[in-house]
C-alpha cells in the first residue's frame, strides 16, 4: 500500500507543478514583445491579414479563455500544432503571407517525441561520464580529508566549473574531432556524435558530484559505525564499499536527479554548438520563432520529468535508506 | 508490490527499452568513412516550408532549387563576363521583334517524376510565375501583360505586346526562373507543388528530414548522371558549427564564411577557399512612407553622414565597394557619378534644408538590424550608427536575431517597423530589374516602401526600351542616377560570397549568388 500512496501523493503534487508550470509558460509568453502571426504569415502581410489571421486562431481572446482551451487540449493529450514547422520538422521561416501553399504543420508532440530521445541519451551518457570521473576524485577525497586527494579534488572541481561549455565543446571538438580524427562532432549520424557533447556536458557536471561526495563520504567516515565496524573485523575496502559509499550514496542520488532533470531541458547551448538534434536545440530553435505551442509543449514536457525523475529518485533513496519517508 | 520490487521491475522495463534504442552500427562503422558518401553543404538559413519555387524569396531554398530544377539558361556571371548565357534546357533564345521571343527548346529530357519535359511546362511555368500573389513574382508585367504561345512542343513564342514593354526583358529572367512540371502546375498551388520539388536538374528530391534536405543523383540527367551519389543541404545555423564541421571532414561545403574563419581556413591544407563578387548587394533601407524619410533630403542626409571606407574596413574579405545599386556584375551596371559619398558638411546642409538643423526636431529613430545571418551586420552597424550620432541623428541600432529580423523586414501598410533596416537583396540573374522593380516600383515596393511617380515612369521607360542597348542608356543615364538622388534605399557595398570547400571535392562550380551545380563535381 504504501507505494501506491506515495505514488498517488506525488503524482497529484506533480501535476499541480505542471499545471503552475504551463499557466506561467503561457501567460509570460503571450506578454513578451513579439507576434507570432506576422511570423506565419511573413513579413509582407498586412495589418489587417495579421488580425484576421489572429482572430480564427483565437489569440485575440483574453489569455485565460486561451489557456482553458490549451489545458483542455491537454488533457485530451493534444499538445497542438507548430505555428511555423512544417511536418517534416524543418526549422523555417520567410514564406509570403498570403501563401496558402505550405506544408501540413507538425505536431507539438510529434516534434517532442522525435528529439527527447536523442536528449535522454545525451543526458544519460553525460552522466555515466561524469560518475566515471567524479566517483573516484570524490570517493578518494572524501577518504583523505584535508590530504592531497582532497586537495586535488577541490582543484578539479574549481578548474572544471570555471570552463565555459561553449569555449570546451568548440576546443575538444577542434581537438579530438578536427585534429585526431577520434570523433564526430556536428549533427547526428549515430551513436558516436553524442560522445563529445556527453564528455562537455559531463565535464560541467562532475565538479558538483566531486564536492557532494567528499563531503558525504568525509562526513560518514566519522560515524560511529564506521569505527565499530574496524572493531567487528571487516576490511577497510568492506567499510568503505559496504558500508561508507551506500551511506553516502543518498545526498549523490538526490543530486543526480536534480541534474539529470537539468540536463534535460537545459543542454541548449551544447546541443547548439554540436548541431545535436535534441530538445534543447528544438528550444532554441523554437523561442527564436517565436513558436508558442512548441515552447510550451517543451516546457510541459520537461516540467513532467523533473517531477518523474524526482519521484524516482525518492523511491530510491527509500529503497537505500528505508529510514527514510516521503 | 513493495518499493524494491516495484522500482527492480521499472528498472528491467527501462534497460530493455535502452536496449532497443542502441545503435550497433557504432560498433562497427566509421563516422568518417568517405567512400561514395553524398556531397554534404551546410547553410546559414533556413527554408520555408513551402516547396512551391514560387512562394518564397528565400535564398537558402534558391540554392537547393539549384540542384534540383533545371533551368532554360544559366547566367554564371563572371566579372569579365557578366553578360554571358549558358543555355540549359533551352537551345536558343531569339529575338523576333521587339515584342516578341522565341525560345528552342532541349529534347529529350524528362522531369524526376518521368514526365517528359516540352513546351507546355516552359508555359506553364511563365503564366504561373506571374500570377500577382505570387512571392517570386519577377516578371516585368503580371500574367495578363503577356502572351505564351507554343507553335510546337519545342518552341516557345512569348508576345509582350498587351504590356508594351521588350520582349528581351525575358532573356536574362530565363536562368532566374526553374521550370516546373505543367502536371504539377495544373493540380494548384495546394498539390505536389508545394509538397516537393520536382524539376529537371541532376539531382532528384528525396526528403526532407528535420533541417537536412536529402537529395539523391538523378540518373536520367540530359547531361549525364552526377558522379557524386546525392547532395545533403542543411541547415546549421552556428558559424563556428559549420566551419568545425568542414575542418573534420563532416561537411563539403559551408557558406558565408565570417572574415576571421577566412584567415583560419587559408591555413588549412585540406580546404580551398571559393571567393566570388556576387550579385548581392548589402543595403540600408530607409523607411521611405514615413516620416521623417518620406523626404528625400533626410535620406540623403544619412548617405552623406556614412564613411563606407569604414564600413569596407569592418568587412575585409565579405564585401567589395560598388557605387550603384546593384552588384558590379548585373547588367548595365556603372559607377554613379552622383552617388552619395560621406561629406559632412553636405549632410549638414540637407538637414538644415530639411527642416532639421543639426538633427534638432528628427524624431528618436529606429536603425534595425540581424546577426547570424550576413556577416558582421551587427559590427558594422554600430559603426553606422556611431557616424550618424555624429551628425545629430538620434539613432538606437536594434539588433535581432534571425527570426525577429526576418518578422519586421518588408513593407506593410503605415511603413515597415523602425526607421532604416539592414538587408541584402541577391537574384542568380544578371537582369537589374530583379532589385530595381522589385524595390523601387510602386507596385511592388518590398522593404522601403517608396511611392515616386517619377522613379515608375523611369522603371517603365528603361523596362520598355526597344533594344538591349536602348535600355542600358536609359539604366545608366536616366533610372540609376535618379535612385541616387532620391535613395530610397543606401547600397553600402556589394557581398563577397565565400564558401570553404573540402579540397578533394573538384569541379563544383559555385554562381555568385550562392547555387551550386554538382553535376559534374567529384570527391578526388
Amino acid at each position: 500500500m504504501f507505494i501506491a500512496r506515495f505514488l498517488a501523493r506525488r503524482l497529484l503534487q506533480g501535476a499541480l507543478i505542471v499545471f503552475l508550470v504551463s499557466a506561467v509558460i503561457f501567460t509570460l509568453l503571450r506578454v513578451v514583445p513579439g507576434d507570432p502571426v506576422r511570423l506565419m504569415a511573413g513579413g509582407m502581410a498586412p495589418e489587417a491579414l495579421i488580425e484576421q489571421i489572429a482572430e480564427e486562431m483565437g489569440l485575440r481572446d483574453p489569455i485565460y479563455q486561451q489557456f482553458g482551451r490549451y489545458v483542455w487540449g491537454i488533457v485530451q493529450g493534444d499538445l497542438g500544432q507548430s505555428f511555423v514547422r512544417p511536418a517534416s520538422g524543418a526549422a523555417v521561416g520567410g514564406a509570403s503571407f498570403d501563401d496558402n501553399t505550405r506544408s501540413e504543420r507538425a505536431e507539438v508532440w510529434d516534434l517532442i517525441a522525435q528529439t527527447a530521445p536523442m536528449t535522454v541519451q545525451l543526458a544519460l551518457l553525460s552522466m555515466l561520464f561524469a560518475l566515471i570521473i567524479a566517483v573516484p576524485i570524490g570517493v578518494w577525497g572524501g577518504l583523505r580529508p584535508g590530504r592531497f586527494p582532497d586537495k586535488l579534488a577541490l582543484y578539479l572541481s574549481s578548474i572544471f566549473v570555471s570552463l565555459p561549455n561553449f569555449w570546451l565543446g568548440i576546443v575538444l571538438a577542434l581537438l579530438l574531432s578536427v585534429k585526431l580524427k577520434l570523433l564526430p562532432a556536428i549533427g547526428y549520424g549515430g551513436f558516436a556524435y553524442t560522445i563529445l557533447p556527453a564528455i562537455v556536458l559531463a565535464i560541467e557536471i562532475a565538479p558538483f558530484i566531486i564536492r557532494t561526495l567528499t563531503v558525504s563520504v568525509a562526513g560518514v567516515m566519522r560515524e560511529n559505525f564506521i569505527d565499530i565496524a574496524a572493531v567487528r573485523g571487516l576490511t577497510r575496502n568492506q567499510i568503505i564499499f559496504r558500508h561508507a559509499l551506500r551511506n553516502s550514496s543518498v545526498p549523490l542520488l538526490n543530486l543526480l536527479g536534480v541534474q539529470f532533470s537539468m540536463l534535460l531541458g537545459g543542454v541548449l547551448v551544447i546541443e547548439f554548438i554540436f548541431d545535436y538534434p535534441g530538445l534543447g536545440l528544438l528550444t532554441i530553435n523554437a523561442v527564436m520563432q517565436r513558436d508558442f505551442p512548441l515552447i510550451q509543449g517543451i516546457a510541459i514536457v520537461t516540467a513532467a520529468a523533473f517531477v518523474l525523475i524526482n519521484i524516482v529518485v525518492d523511491l530510491c533513496a527509500t529503497a537505500i535508506d528505508p529510514r527514510l519517508e516521503y | 508490490m513493495d518499493r524494491r520490487k516495484f522500482l527492480r521491475y521499472g528498472m528491467t522495463a527501462g534497460a530493455t527499452m535502452a536496449a532497443m534504442r542502441l545503435n550497433p552500427d557504432f560498433f562497427f562503422s566509421s563516422a568518417f568513412a568517405q567512400e561514395a558518401r553524398p556531397l554534404t553543404i551546410l547553410s546559414a538559413e533556413n527554408i520555408t516550408g513551402n516547396w512551391d519555387p514560387m512562394a518564397h524569396t528565400t535564398l537558402s531554398q534558391f540554392n537547393i532549387e539549384g540542384f534540383i530544377m533545371g533551368f532554360l539558361t544559366r547566367s554564371p556571371m563572371m566579372p569579365d563576363n557578366p553578360d554571358e548565357v549558358v543555355y540549359e534546357l533551352a537551345t536558343s533564345i531569339t529575338q523576333l521583334d521587339p515584342f516578341k521571343l522565341e525560345i528552342k527548346l532541349r529534347e529529350g529530357v524528362t522531369f524526376h517524376d518521368g514526365e517528359p519535359f516540352s513546351a507546355k511546362d516552359v508555359k506553364a511555368t511563365f503564366e504561373y510565375g506571374a500570377q500577382p500573389e505570387r512571392a517570386r513574382q519577377v516578371y516585368p508585367g503580371f500574367a495578363d501583360t503577356f502572351e505564351v504561345t507554343t507553335p510546337d512542343d519545342f518552341t516557345v513564342i512569348v508576345d509582350t505586346t498587351k504590356g508594351g514593354y521588350g520582349a528581351g526583358m525575358f532573356v536574362f529572367l530565363a536562368s532566374y526562373l526553374p521550370i516546373m512540371s505543367a502536371k504539377d502546375i495544373e493540380a494548384g498551388p495546394n498539390g505536389p507543388l508545394s509538397q516537393r520539388l520536382n524539376g529537371t536538374g541532376p539531382f532528384r528530391f528525396k526528403e526532407q528530414a528535420g533541417n537536412d534536405t536529402l537529395m539523391t543523383a538523378f540518373e536520367g540527367y540530359f547531361r549525364g548522371a552526377p558522379k557524386v551519389p546525392g547532395v545533403n543541404f542543411s541547415f546549421v545555423g552556428d558559424s563556428t558549427t559549420r566551419m568545425l564541421s568542414l575542418l573534420n571532414g563532416q561537411a563539403d561545403v559551408i557558406e558565408r564564411l565570417e572574415p576571421e574563419q577566412v584567415t583560419t581556413l587559408e591555413s588549412e591544407a585540406g580546404i580551398v577557399l571559393n571567393r566570388a563578387v556576387s550579385v548581392e548587394n548589402k543595403y540600408l533601407w530607409f523607411r521611405c512612407s514615413k516620416p521623417p524619410f518620406d523626404n528625400p533630403l533626410v535620406r540623403k542626409a544619412v548617405c552623406h553622414a556614412i564613411d563606407r571606407s569604414v564600413i569596407m574596413e569592418v568587412m575585409g574579405t565579405a564585401g567589395e565597394p560598388s557605387s550603384n545599386f546593384v552588384s558590379p556584375i548585373k547588367f548595365g551596371y556603372i559607377d554613379l557619378e552622383n552617388y552619395p559619398e560621406y561629406n559632412p558638411e553636405e549632410c549638414q546642409r540637407l538637414l538644415a534644408e530639411a527642416g532639421y538643423p543639426g538633427g534638432e526636431g528628427l524624431p528618436d529613430l529606429e536603425y534595425i538590424t540581424s546577426t547570424g545571418f550576413y556577416p558582421k551586420t551587427k559590427e558594422y552597424g554600430e559603426v553606422i550608427t556611431a557616424m550618424l550620432q555624429e551628425q545629430g541623428f538620434p539613432v538606437t541600432l536594434n539588433v535581432m536575431e534571425v527570426a525577429a529580423w526576418n518578422e519586421r523586414l518588408y513593407d506593410r501598410p503605415g511603413g515597415g517597423p523602425g526607421h532604416m533596416i539592414d538587408c541584402g537583396w541577391t537574384s542568380a540573374s544578371p537582369e537589374p530589374d530583379l532589385v530595381l522593380r522589385t524595390h523601387f516600383h510602386s507596385t511592388s515596393k518590398r522593404i522601403c516602401g517608396i511611392e515616386d511617380p517619377e522613379i515608375d515612369a523611369a522603371l517603365d521607360e528603361e523596362r520598355d526600351a526597344p533594344s538591349i542597348e536602348a535600355r542600358r542608356t536609359s539604366l545608366q543615364t536616366n533610372l540609376m542616377p535618379m535612385l541616387a538622388d532620391k535613395v530610397p534605399a543606401y547600397s553600402l557595398f556589394t557581398s563577397v560570397l565565400m564558401h570553404g570547400v573540402r579540397a578533394d571535392v573538384k569541379d563544383l562550380f559555385i554562381y555568385p549568388d550562392g547555387t551550386m551545380d554538382a553535376a559534374s563535381a567529384v570527391r578526388g
